[in-house]
């Protein structure tokens, strides 16, 4: 639990004490005067950073409880503010509680309005903590946070009435159900030990009274009376209490309980009657806060702040567990990297001694292989144009007329280019991509021609070179014969001219070209 | 907010901030660290299957090894595995004129470049390369120039591909003597085989 500064304010002085561990560590008293106040900011000056919890035991005390129509958000919160001002104009220290729900038919909200009516009593104390810049929780009422010792100590009775010595006085406080109902502090020195037994039940009486007169509870009911003795000082009361009363049960804290059952040093029980409850204000601060915003803003602050570190942290957390993870997880890849690469190396160093005894080759086994099936492969693979010359031969066997004058041949994954004539040798002849895995390669053949003798007779001429085209096409690995030139072109988009004039002498040419194509892998 | 609370809260703020890239820094740097071991021990792990395979058919490598290692010798002789015997190729040329009684032949090689179809026959380790020759003739027949081919096979200069050629008539004006009646050009690959660096004996 973080550490926190609990300042008990009293008109005889302030009370603080380091809450640190989840107990108390130590305890200052600083009277209400100059030196006091001196001595506590003196005192504040070598704390830092610590939230204040301010509680108040003061006769200025006011509390009201008002029932309200039942409402929700803003129109509550306003209710409740204008109810709020109405009761106390003069103090900047108030709140209201909602304790509950009426059981009437409206089931109104019960309220507890509470306020600290003399603000200069803890103004000064509260300047000093807010201008060491320590952020202020909360101001609280001291019966309020008296209602912890109930939860504490499990006290079950259903009328109790608190009855504590303090500095100013007498400090009674009534609870009915468990829940706080009334509380008073009296004027007066109750130190008069003749008359001390007199006076706590002159004051239980009083506060009986008061309640009867609140109707909060009568005369004829029961009530406990919880006397509060830090000192052992009170034994004496308590048995003239149960004497004089006979309607009342009266039990008495001592100072041996208080310490054991609320796990408080005893020594500590001798420096203030505030301890007890700054001890219970350390445990757990009551909900009625009396702070006004502006006074609590510097906490809210502090609350961000811690919330922010606490978010970054674990952030920081979750990042650390994971990237525990990854590194855990990499050392145990790389470890079995390891090991699998020594596995690799004892069959690599089983694989060299066994290839000792090999025959000494330039080479690996796999590429001896390859490169000997290769070369096989690479000598089946070799075309010629024989194939496609002789193809031509036999064509021509039945075509007497007709005349090669050029012929061209290639074996590629392309056809010869019509006009190609020539063979251009480059480096790039052809490259299909390297990568290109079902390349298909096929022969193809070029053959330029004429028709001798021509006289001008172009209908036979090209009778004569698709019946050799014919041929050609008949042939079983042709995958195709295309003639790409006839000696005279019908193209209606062209035109036309010639002499009919028909002559025993040669006139003209019958030009023609045809392209070859053999069915690929022939 | 305010600009107050906002100036109350830049500490935390930038805490909170370097905390955020300190940890999406770490958490990025080891996974990768991990994706990295995560690669490594898959390497690792195909290398030790590979080392198992190879030592299983360590039996057969050696039968490999007896079987084909004349035949690869003999390729290398021959200049198809190795660097390029252009000059190999040259005599082979020159003889081949002489036995095929050819009016010469005039020839130009490019520069070696990968062989472009490479990928049909599988290479694995070795590199093949190509070396295209372009060679001009004159021919008395056409029939000459398969001659001329068979011959330069037979010279075991290196294995060579044809890939193109055209032959043209030359108009002799129908005088017959012996003189050339055909010109032609072809274009061959000479093929040769590299054993890459991956491939050397290990």
């Amino acid at each position: 639990m973080a550490d926190k500064l609990l300042i008990g304010i009293s008109a005889q002085g302030a009370t603080v004490a380091h809450w640190r561990g989840n107990r108390i560590a130590d305890c200052y008293l600083f009277d209400h005067d100059d030196a006091g106040h001196a001595g506590f900011k003196e005192h504040l000056a070598s704390i830092a950073n610590v939230p204040a919890y301010i509680m108040v035991d003061a006769v200025e005390e006011d509390y009201r409880f008002e029932t309200l129509p039942h409402a929700f958000g803003s129109d509550r919160t306003e209710m409740v503010g204008r109810k709020l001002k109405q009761h106390y104009r003069n103090t900047p220290y108030m709140t209201a509680w909602r304790v509950g729900r009426d059981s009437g038919k409206r089931r109104d909200d019960r309220y507890l309005f509470s306020a600290l009516t003399n603000s200069e009593l803890i103004d000064d104390w509260l300047n000093a903590v807010v201008a060491r810049g320590l952020p202020v929780a909360g101001i609280y009422l001291l019966p309020m946070v008296s209602e912890a010792l109930l939860q504490k100590l499990d006290i079950k009775a259903v009328n109790l009435l608190i009855v504590a010595q303090h500095g100013g006085g007498l400090r009674l406080t009534f609870f009915r159900d468990r829940q706080f109902r009334l509380s008073r502090l009296t004027r007066g020195d109750s130190g008069r030990g003749e008359n001390r037994v007199r006076y706590f039940t002159e004051e239980i009486s009083n506060t009986r009274l008061y309640l009867h007169a609140l109707r909060t509870m009568t005369l004829d009911e029961h009530l406990t009376v919880l006397l509060v003795d830090r000192g052992d000082e009170l034994m004496e009361v308590a048995a003239g209490i149960a004497r004089d009363n006979p309607s009342l049960d009266c039990a008495r804290l001592s100072r041996q309980e208080l310490a054991t059952r609320l796990d408080l040093a005893e020594s500590l029980l001798d420096v203030s009657p505030y301890v007890i409850y700054l001890h219970l204000l350390g445990f757990k601060a009551p909900q009625s806060n009396l702070a006004p915003e502006n006074v609590t803003l510097g906490h809210k602050r502090y609350q961000a702040r811690r919330a922010i570190y606490a978010g970054g942290a674990a952030l920081a957390l979750a990042a650390a567990v994971w990237t525990g993870a990854n590194l855990f997880q990499m050392l145990s890849l790389r470890s079995e990297a390891g090991d699998t690469a020594r596995q690799t190396a004892q069959l690599s160093t089983r694989y060299l001694e066994i290839t000792r005894q090999f025959p000494a080759a330039p080479t690996s086994a796999e590429n001896l292989k390859k490169a000997v099936e290769i070369a096989q492969k690479l000598r089946e693979s070799v075309r010629t144009p024989e194939m496609i010359m002789a193809m031509v031969s036999r064509a021509l066997e039945g075509s007497p007329t007709i005349v090669i004058k050029e012929f061209g041949w290639k074996y590629g994954t392309t056809e010869i280019e019509e006009g190609g004539g020539r063979v251009a040798v480059t480096a790039a002849a052809e490259t299909p991509a390297p990568a290109a895995s079902a390349v298909v390669r096929k022969q193809s053949g070029l053959i330029e021609g004429e028709i001798r003798p021509f006289r001008g007779d172009y209908r036979a001429a090209i009778e004569t070179i698709n019946a050799f085209a014919d041929r050609l096409a008949k042939e079983p690995t042709v995958g195709g014969v295309r003639v790409v030139k006839l000696p005279l072109n019908v193209n209606p988009a062209l035109s036309l001219s010639g002499n009919t004039l028909d002559s025993p002498d040669q006139s003209g040419t019958a030009d023609f070209k045809l392209l070859l194509v053999l069915k690929p892998n022939i | 907010m305010t600009q107050a609370d906002l100036q109350a809260l830049k500490n935390p703020l930038l805490a909170l901030l370097a905390v955020l890239l300190a940890a999406a820094t770490a958490i990025y740097y080891s996974d990768q660290l991990m994706v990295s071991a995560r690669r490594q021990l898959a390497q690792q792990q195909a290398q030790l299957k590979e080392a198992r395979t190879r030592l299983q058919k360590s039996g057969d490598e050696k039968d490999i090894i007896v079987r084909y290692l004349d035949s690869f010798r003999q390729l290398q002789r021959a200049g198809f595995v190795g660097d390029e015997q252009r000059i190999n190729w040259l005599d082979g040329l020159r003889l081949t004129n002489q036995q095929s009684d050819l009016f010469g032949v005039d020839y130009q090689i490019g520069s070696q470049k990968p062989y472009a179809y490479a990928a049909e026959f599988n290479p694995g380790q070795l590199e093949l390369n190509q070396s295209v020759m372009r060679l001009r003739f004159r021919l008395l027949h056409e029939e000459d120039i398969m001659r001329f081919f068979n011959i330069l096979a037979r010279q075991g200069a290196g294995i060579f591909t044809v890939d193109q050629c055209s032959m043209r008539r030359i108009d002799t004006g129908g005088v017959i003597r012996f003189q050339p009646n055909v010109t032609a050009e072809c274009e061959l690959s000479w093929i040769t085989a590299r054993v890459g660096a991956a491939g050397e004996r290990k």
